[in-house]
């Protein structure tokens, strides 16, 4: 990849753990983070889409 | 053409929260004026002053430092990126338009009643708005061709698997009208718990070159804001609103690589599919995740068999044309190769998996059903721009974020112009105008610029020359003491074409 700026680079975070299990049904609930997401949902006002009024744009 | 100019243009959605919070009491487009007008107000730009359009008065919108340009449309705040010559920077700046708006957020003290929101869709009314690619091209490119356009509306169709940003729900439109050419499909309403894409449901053609109502998988608006008889500016709208960055690297990367090998006139014919926006729909809203298509030859195929035919093609024409090329086809095969994993092995790098993900999470957790506004906040709440709630930046703090750009990198493109491209003299003017000629007018657009009444237009027509220092040059005649060596008034310099910033 050619990068225009020093500043720049490419940064590949630790890779998911499980790439090779399958599925939706079978969700990894030991998976790193997933209590402090879980915790991060909790705070989402439940009504907060009733709230999202937009106009339709292009 | 070898060379590569992209950029993207993004609706933003914008949330007010109800916080009991009862002095704060402004509407949404009013908010959205007071964000633009506290970015400007910040030195990072200059407003028009002049018309754009009827709906675009003088301090609708402006330029900013950085080349893109930041306005309001259609009850959005919407920013423009630069052009950019490369994906990288294409994510960088894509992120510093988002941290200017969530900046402002935070300076007005907003952060704990508004939310702006990256997606396209209000779950509850079914408004959509947009998130526009931009793909410069030779104005040679075959786009004209109904086979052609045919090609590229089967790769847009099934693109979605990795690009598309997923929602709760669905939206059935009917078509506003039948336009002649085009044959919008009565889709009777069905109950769809959750679809990979955002934007599948407001697709009602295939080709149109409108971009409000008849929204088409491609568009046919043909608007170069460029040497017209150079260039072409392929503008798509089908696209979802992407948060991470290897996505966005992804949709924007693959559709280039489609373009380059319809120009060589080696894309397939047998990948045209027997009915685009039915397959684009039902790709989205497959439960299954099997996303069968229909080819026109009447064979059954799926949306990932013909995305690794597609990548098999491109590979076989682009490999090693550049490093950049190589790395789009390597992460292609990547995700195309984990996606029938399950949404666990692209997380972070296929948003509607990730979204999938937590969510589905959270509704085992929560015991809910698919449509409990709780999730339909969730969903939203994916898109949020703050960090310190935002859904998305949430699996980017757990390691299962794919960054192509840094922190630093987006800090320094909020100020900056992108190298290569005529943005850096724009951005160059921008710097000008707002430290040494504050008190000059202007107008300023995307193919030029012209200051004050007397000054003569000065056209910035090749995307892929910088102008940088012919800018400068320009802008010394209205420094004070300036006295041209050797130019009278029958003597103005031809401002296009000689340039002396060409980079190549």
């Amino acid at each position: 990849m050619e990068m225009n700026d020093p500043l720049r680079r490419e940064e590949k975070k630790e890779s998911s753990p499980d790439r090779d299990k399958s599925g939706p049904s079978s969700p990894d609930t030991s998976r790193p983070g997933r209590d402090n997401l879980l915790k991060r949902m909790k705070k989402v006002d439940p009504k907060q889409s009733e709230k999202y009024k937009q106009r339709t744009g292009q | 053409m070898k060379k590569r100019i992209f950029g993207i243009e993004t609706e933003y959605g914008l949330l007010v929260k109800d916080n009991n919070d009862n002095d704060f009491r402004l509407d949404p487009m009013e908010i959205a004026n007071k964000i633009k007008n506290h970015i400007f107000s910040k030195n990072l730009g200059v407003l028009d002053l002049h018309y754009r359009a009827n709906d675009e008065p003088p301090g609708n919108g402006g330029f900013l430092l950085n080349g893109g340009r930041l306005y309001l449309d259609m009850g959005h705040l919407e920013y423009a990126s630069p052009e950019c010559s490369n994906l990288v920077d294409l994510i960088t700046f894509d992120r510093a338009g988002d941290t200017l708006i969530q900046e402002a957020v935070e300076e007005l003290g907003w952060a704990d009643n508004v939310s702006f929101i990256k997606n396209n869709v209000d779950l509850e009314t079914n408004a959509t708005f947009g998130c526009h690619e931009n793909y410069l091209v030779g104005r040679g490119f075959p786009f004209d061709e109904r086979e052609n356009l045919k090609l590229l509306s089967s790769f847009l169709t099934t693109r979605q698997i990795y690009c598309g940003a997923g929602r709760i729900g669905s939206c059935d439109p009917h078509p506003f009208r039948d336009w002649d050419g085009v044959s919008p499909q009565e889709v009777p309403d069905e109950q769809v718990d959750f679809q990979i894409s955002q934007r599948a449901d407001h697709i009602p053609n295939e080709f149109y070159r409108w971009v409000q109502y008849n929204r088409a998988i491609v568009n046919t608006r043909d608007e170069p804001l460029s040497d017209p008889s150079k260039y072409r500016r392929i503008h798509l709208l089908v696209g979802d609103s992407t948060m991470s960055e290897f996505a966005t690297a992804m949709k924007m990367g693959t559709t280039t690589l489609i373009l380059e090998i319809m120009q060589l006139g080696v894309a397939k014919k047998e990948w045209i599919l027997a009915d685009s926006v039915q397959s684009m729909r039902s790709i989205s809203r497959d439960q299954e995740f099997k996303w069968n298509v229909t080819l026109a030859s009447g064979a059954q195929s799926t949306a990932l068999e013909l995305q690794l035919d597609m990548l098999d093609t491109c590979k076989k024409h682009l490999a090693g044309t550049n490093a950049e090329t190589d790395w789009i086809l390597e992460n292609w095969e990547s995700v195309l190769t984990d996606l029938p994993k399950g949404p666990e092995a692209v997380l972070g790098r296929v948003d509607w998996a990730s979204k999938y993900w937590m969510l589905s999470e959270f509704k085992n957790e929560e015991n809910l059903d698919w449509h409990d506004p709780w999730l339909k906040s969730l969903d939203l709440e994916y898109h949020n721009l703050n960090k310190e709630s935002g859904l998305f930046w949430g699996l980017e703090a757990s390691g299962d974020g794919y960054r192509k750009t840094t922190d630093a990198a987006v800090d320094h493109a909020k100020f900056n112009p992108p190298r290569g491209t005529r943005a850096q003299g724009r951005g160059e003017l921008i710097k000008l105008l707002i430290n040494k000629h504050s008190h000059m007018s202007y107008l300023i657009d995307w193919i030029g610029f012209r200051l004050n009444k007397t000054d003569d237009p000065f056209l910035m027509l090749d995307p892929f020359i910088t102008y940088k220092e012919d800018v400068i040059e320009h802008m010394k005649q209205f420094e004070s003491g300036y006295s041209p060596a050797s130019e009278n008034a029958e003597d103005k310099p031809f401002r296009e074409s000689h340039k002396k910033g060409h980079d190549e």
